[in-house]
């Protein structure tokens, strides 16, 4: 091979070439805001296969939805989205009819999509059908009543009403969560084919909205480039104009970016990092417990000797609680341990189940269970939860030792512990999860009742599926509440899973930027975010 | 010329080999990819199985062999769901920063390692030897993420003479337009010297940590090949016929010593090329290493499998350069001549 052969080679495979981040230079700090995070959106659309958590926090920011969540303000000042309060976006109001079967959505004259064509029913019609129309959309969407594009009714250019077959405490929820974002359908009806009706090949990578930030430039895997949407109408402008989002998959280098003052924003803070930022007090980390995310530990209860509710209960009264939370989480959560024994308290969930280390207490269940003299299991883990699975499995591994139950470790590769649980074969393991929506009877429904891997403990009680589903469309307050506790106690007896605490989303930001606001998906909200 | 034809012939049933390889091991993984990517916590079985028949996973494995075959004979590498990019693309753009920074860590590997083992060679049990000795031992023994950290703290922690460790170039700058995908090169090309500037220091750290790591066996190599070279007897008749110690040492010696030395540069480089994701995590370096160990980890079969095919078109293309340099450095091998 001759040296201009070599030269052909390398150009064949530098071809590739960087799109111009053109980051204007003349744009002060003060208007600018640097983001550092592990990794980054795999998609710019809401809906599709295996679109990650990142992927949230580009779609939530550059485009409206109709309806989101109001906000409240925790003790120390951090602005956190209020789940019973919703309020209109794109939808300047909106009522809900006497029967509750029908919500009219008055859109915002004004508003116009990032390409400066106006917002109109049209568009919202096409979005919502569109949630229908892709698999995951639609099974979300179920969850609301919102099952046939039928239910979604074009009044007139700037009003769209949405019906379902009867009331639903889920539909408002789901308008305002994560999926329905409001395309402008003209532009991604253009590149719809007859194979792909709902363009989601094109809006994976292209973004099609009117939301308070548009995307200038996208380098997959490395960053992205955010300016603000100068005519957004759906709330107050937002007080960056420039945002670049950079992912470094490093926790260390992303820590000490923050600490030389060269990142604003750095997300997913390992705790023990979070503390240690905290103490050395260079800059500030915000913790707020995440509602509705939960770590637990989980057990077959369909299959022996967990399918037994003593061995189950055996084993939450061997687990060493306040060790765990302070050696795995560094207490950066809420503890689900301790609290209320045996019955509800209050009707929120998840909340303490009410168990505490009991040694003699354990070891007696145990005796009475049968398993005198202990049985062998297998504990697994994902290796993606390592830094707080790796300390938990080991305390759990010596706490159940003392009552006779030996514990073989079991690391599960990333992507595998899935599998597993779906096919039911995991006996007893360590994971986490979250509900989007506070309702107890959501939670319950998705963790603790069904064929799916999410319903983490196999568990099938007769009393407590037949009140899940009583729970679904109950109106009748008072009723509901009774329900919900009777709930809460029968898990709290029957303990298909030991649900260990709420972890604490930590973010860690300089000292100048305000107006963090916490919302249910986790990710970060551009448009309250100012400097001081 | 027809030896080259000969090898080039050769390369076509390994890299067949490879797709096969590539395609099977990658459905031996223990994990259902439609069930990682229905992630979702309504996602039902219905869900499941939509999203199974959407990646293609439905049908029987031969079938989707045929389909990957296919989509690779017209040069389609399927489609990330980690990226939501092709393949392709993903590689093409991730290459050349790979690349770029294992050239210069090569380089800089190759101007310590090579000169310290023949000093350490000369003079064998002297300090320069327990140096080398030294150096390749930290070598190997630090993993780079530890001598990585340690830099950055250092460097741009404490001192802050280094610039931010993440990435090819300082996010505010503008980078220069994309002509061989090395930023080092490109910026020269565009007439941007301030820009080479900020890419070169940016490489710095990176390429010194990696460089640490390729050091050891390039080192112990050179050293142990001159080790045997100058115990040789026409080495002895060379020093008893009086000609130059320097002539002795870089015309005879080294070019004598240079062949098993050079096969561990071409082991070393492919190496480095492929596996040092530990490096570019540290450093947030846009390379394939960490980009196909996140689709291995995420089940996302099409980037491994190209990750694959190109590592393996790498490697056979190296081991053609270093067959040929054989040659140059030896003309006994007769490849040229046979």
């Amino acid at each position: 091979m001759r040296r201009r052969d070599f030269g052909a080679v390398a150009a064949t495979l530098g071809m590739s070439g960087l799109l111009p981040a053109r980051w204007a230079q003349a744009q002060t700090r003060a208007e600018s805001l640097r983001v550092l995070s592990e990794a980054g959106p795999n998609s710019f659309d809401p809906i599709g296969i295996g679109v990650n958590r990142n992927a949230i926090q580009l779609h939530w920011n550059a485009y409206d939805r109709l309806l989101r969540f109001g906000t409240q303000t925790r003790p120390d000042g951090t602005l956190y989205f209020d789940y019973y309060t919703i309020e209109g976006e794109l939808a300047e109001r909106f009522e809900v009819s006497d029967d509750k079967t029908a919500i009219t959505l008055h859109l915002r004259r004004d508003a116009t999509f990032h390409d400066g064509s106006p917002v109109t029913a049209e568009d919202v019609k096409w979005s919502l059908d569109r949630v229908l129309g892709i698999a995951s959309g639609r099974a979300q969407f179920s969850t609301g009543s919102m099952t046939s594009p039928d239910q979604f009714v074009v009044v007139d250019a700037h009003t769209v009403r949405v019906t379902t077959p009867r009331p639903d405490r889920f539909t408002l929820p789901n308008l305002a969560g994560t999926y329905p974002v409001i395309f402008n359908a003209k532009v991604a009806k253009a590149h719809a084919t007859a194979a792909d009706p709902w363009a989601t090949e094109w809006l994976k990578t292209n973004v099609a909205g009117g939301g308070a930030f548009k995307l200038d430039n996208y380098v997959p895997g490395q960053s992205l480039t955010l300016s603000r949407f100068d005519n957004w109408k759906s709330g107050a402008l937002p007080g960056f104009r420039r945002v670049l989002w950079q992912m470094v998959p490093n926790a260390q280098s992303r820590r000490s970016s923050l600490e030389r003052g060269d990142a604003d924003i750095v997300q997913d803070l390992p705790p023990q990092d979070a503390v240690s930022i905290a103490q050395a007090g260079k800059v500030k980390v915000v913790g707020v417990p995440m509602a509705g995310a939960f770590q637990f530990i989980g057990m077959n209860s369909a299959k022996p000797p967990f399918d037994n509710v003593k061995v189950r209960q055996a084993v939450a009264y061997a687990l060493p609680y306040q060790q765990m939370f302070e050696a795995a989480l560094f207490k950066r959560g809420q503890p689900l341990f301790g609290g209320k024994p045996g019955e509800a308290d209050g009707t929120a969930f998840p909340q303490p189940l009410g168990y505490s280390t009991d040694l003699e207490k354990a070891k007696a269940l145990l005796v009475e269970a049968g398993f005198a003299n202990g049985f062998d299991t297998t504990f697994s883990f994902e290796l993606s939860l390592a830094t707080v699975a790796e300390p938990v499995s080991l305390l759990v591994q010596e706490a159940l030792g003392k009552i006779g139950i030996r514990v073989t470790i079991d690391k599960v590769p990333g992507g595998q512990l899935g599998t597993r649980l779906e096919k039911k074969e995991v006996p007893f393991f360590f994971e986490g999860s979250a509900a989007y929506f506070a309702d107890p009877d959501y939670f319950f429904r998705i963790f603790y009742h069904g064929p799916t891997r999410w319903n983490f403990g196999s568990y099938n009680n007769p009393e407590f599926q037949a009140l899940v589903d009583k729970t679904r469309y109950e109106t009748d307050k008072a009723v509901y509440d009774a329900d919900v506790s009777r709930m809460i106690a029968l898990v709290k007896q029957d303990i298909p899973i030991i649900l260990l605490w709420q972890p604490a989303l930590d973010t860690g930001m300089q000292a100048s930027v305000e107006g963090y606001k916490y919302l249910f998906h986790r990710q970060l909200e551009l448009r309250t975010l100012k400097r001081g | 010329m027809a030896f080259l034809l000969r090898r080039l012939a050769g390369v076509v049933p390994t890299l067949f080999g490879v797709v096969v390889a590539a395609f099977i091991l990658t459905r031996l993984l223990p994990g259902d990819p439609a069930v990682f990517f229905a992630n979702s916590v309504t996602a039902d079985a219905v869900t499941i199985a939509a999203v199974r028949q959407k990646l293609g996973l439905d049908l029987p494995l031969w079938q989707q062999f045929l389909v990957y075959a296919g989509q690779l004979l017209r040069g389609d590498l399927g489609q990330s769901v980690g990226t939501g990019q092709p393949v392709a693309t993903d590689l093409l753009r991730l290459l050349p920063a790979s690349a770029e920074l294992t050239l210069v860590a090569f380089a800089l590997a190759i101007l310590v390692a090579v000169p310290l083992g023949v000093a350490a060679a000369l003079r064998p049990g002297s300090v320069i030897d327990h140096a080398c000795r030294l150096l390749s031992t930290a070598g190997v023994s630090l993993p780079t993420f530890v001598s990585g950290l340690l830099l950055i703290y250092i460097f741009y922690y404490q001192l802050g003479t280094a610039p931010e460790p993440i990435g090819r170039i300082d996010p505010f700058a503008i980078p220069p337009p994309g002509i061989t995908g090395f930023l080092l090169i490109d910026t020269l090309l565009a007439g941007d010297t301030a820009g080479f500037a900020a890419a070169a220091r940016q490489i710095v750290l990176p390429a010194v940590t990696m460089a640490l790591f390729a050091l050891a066996p390039l080192a112990r190599m050179t050293r142990a090949s001159m080790l045997g070279v100058l115990g040789s007897e026409f080495i002895r008749t060379a020093r008893a016929n009086g000609l130059r110690r320097r002539k002795i040492i870089v015309s005879y010696a080294l070019r004598n010593a240079l062949l098993p030395i050079v096969t561990t540069l071409g082991m070393v480089f492919s190496n480095m090329l492929g596996a040092n994701v530990l490096v570019e995590r540290v450093f947030a370096w846009p390379g394939i290493g960490s980009y196909a160990l996140d689709s291995l980890i995420s089940l996302d079969y099409a980037p491994v499998q190209g990750f694959m095919l190109l590592m393996a078109t790498i490697f056979v293309l190296v081991n053609l350069v270093i067959d040929l340099l054989y040659a140059v450095i030896d003309p006994r091998t007769g490849l040229f001549h046979a």
